[in-house]
């Protein structure tokens, strides 16, 4: 088959494809009033969701940690004050790197040459990983905010050893997923366990793309 | 509100011109009718979100490319193992060539099916090699150079040829 032949088929192939497609579900004048050339108005009802959530949680718990630290420090279960304080200060941290990635997502410039644009946009995808990594730190005070002096005093000996193992594990667990969580790894068993569900999919997939692109650019 | 006005005319003409790239993109990177018209669907938006920061520097059609394959791209990274694939090849070209001779409609078959196995950046270059846009503007959409453009399309084509001349 000669360039021409092909170039001839491409052009009837698109010709009846059109006629199977019918253009678009709203017409451009609808585009125009909506109102996507903001931030918020430009993000997915999900996305907006998890920011509230987020936010009402760190307001929320963040007033109160903060309130018994300054009104009532000396009374308070310190257990649950600074493993709380702990939980509370990592979310802050997430959220606001998650936003600011957001933001950074939609500030890309999509009319910009293809390979540019996608290896931004990669990179800012796979960053969301550190979101993740934040977020497991928090993982060993969830284990001790029930903690309390009586307990450690009066306690069963092997109960506290059975909680202490179990703090133990949980922040072992923490620290290496926060170091192991990283791109190199996206292809091992465990690491494609933890992000198979749906929602990490654009992440991955985004991931995924990397070595095409290497390939593609390197001819 | 002129400049808003003016817009949203340019807006509605420019998508009215060149709705084919659109479609053609929608068409190279979705198997899936439904998918298809949610990808022309987020193409449309994401050039009504730029078209204020659009550059005269470059010809209408480039941008048209670089933004349309920047969101089939992303959009089909997103949509992966969800719903692609779903619509069997045979079933989608029968629909569509009801009334071709089987030679035609084996060949249409064919170059659908090479197209598919493609990875997202060959298809793009692939896209832009059969609507016959010049070495240097496919370099300017891409985001390669010239003769990085010019290997990759042989290298397609050549591949290509083989496909069509095993089968055939």
């Amino acid at each position: 088959m000669n360039e021409n032949t092909l170039k001839d088929l491409w052009k009837s192939y698109n010709e009846k494809l059109e006629l199977s497609l019918s253009y678009g579900r709203k017409n451009a004048e609808d585009i125009t009033q909506m109102k996507v050339q903001n931030f918020i108005s430009s993000m997915k009802p999900v996305k907006i969701f998890t920011i509230l959530v987020g936010l009402l949680w760190v307001g929320i718990l963040g007033t109160a940690v903060t309130n018994l630290f300054i009104h009532a420090f000396s009374e308070a279960n310190h257990f649950f004050l600074f493993s709380a304080a702990i939980q509370v200060t990592l979310t802050a941290i997430a959220l606001v790197i998650y936003i600011y990635q957001l933001v950074l997502i939609y500030q890309v410039d999509i009319s910009e040459p293809i390979l540019e644009t996608q290896e931004k946009l990669i990179k800012l995808k796979s960053s969301s990983l550190l979101v993740a990594r934040i977020l497991l730190l928090q993982l060993p005070v969830w284990t001790t905010f029930y903690w309390n002096d009586s307990m450690l005093a009066n306690g069963n000996i092997f109960l506290l050893i059975t909680q202490g193992k179990v703090t133990l594990t949980f922040t072992f667990v923490a620290v290496w997923l926060f170091f192991n969580i990283k791109i190199e790894n996206k292809d091992k068993k465990w690491f494609r366990f933890l992000f198979g569900a749906s929602e990490w999919q654009p992440v991955i997939s985004s991931m995924n793309l990397i070595n095409q692109m290497g390939e593609f650019k390197n001819g | 509100m002129i400049n808003e006005k003016n817009l949203r005319q340019q807006f509605q003409e420019i998508i009215e011109k060149h709705k084919g790239i659109l479609f053609k993109v929608a068409h190279i990177y979705c198997r899936d009718d439904e998918d298809r018209q949610d990808l022309i669907q987020e193409i449309k938006i994401q050039i009504w979100r730029s078209l204020h920061k659009y550059n005269d520097k470059y010809k209408m059609t480039t941008w048209l490319y670089r933004i349309s394959l920047n969101v089939a791209i992303s959009f089909y990274r997103k949509n992966a193992g969800k719903k692609a694939n779903t619509i069997p090849l045979d079933e989608q070209i029968s629909r569509i060539s009801e009334v071709d001779n089987s030679y035609k409609e084996h060949q249409l078959q064919l170059l659908d099916q090479f197209i598919n196995e493609l990875n997202d950046f060959d298809k793009a270059l692939m896209l832009l090699y059969l609507e016959e846009k010049s070495h240097a503007e496919i370099a300017d959409i891409l985001g390669i150079s010239v003769s990085n453009v010019s290997t990759k399309a042989g290298r397609i084509k050549n591949k290509l040829k083989k496909r069509f001349s095993n089968e055939s």
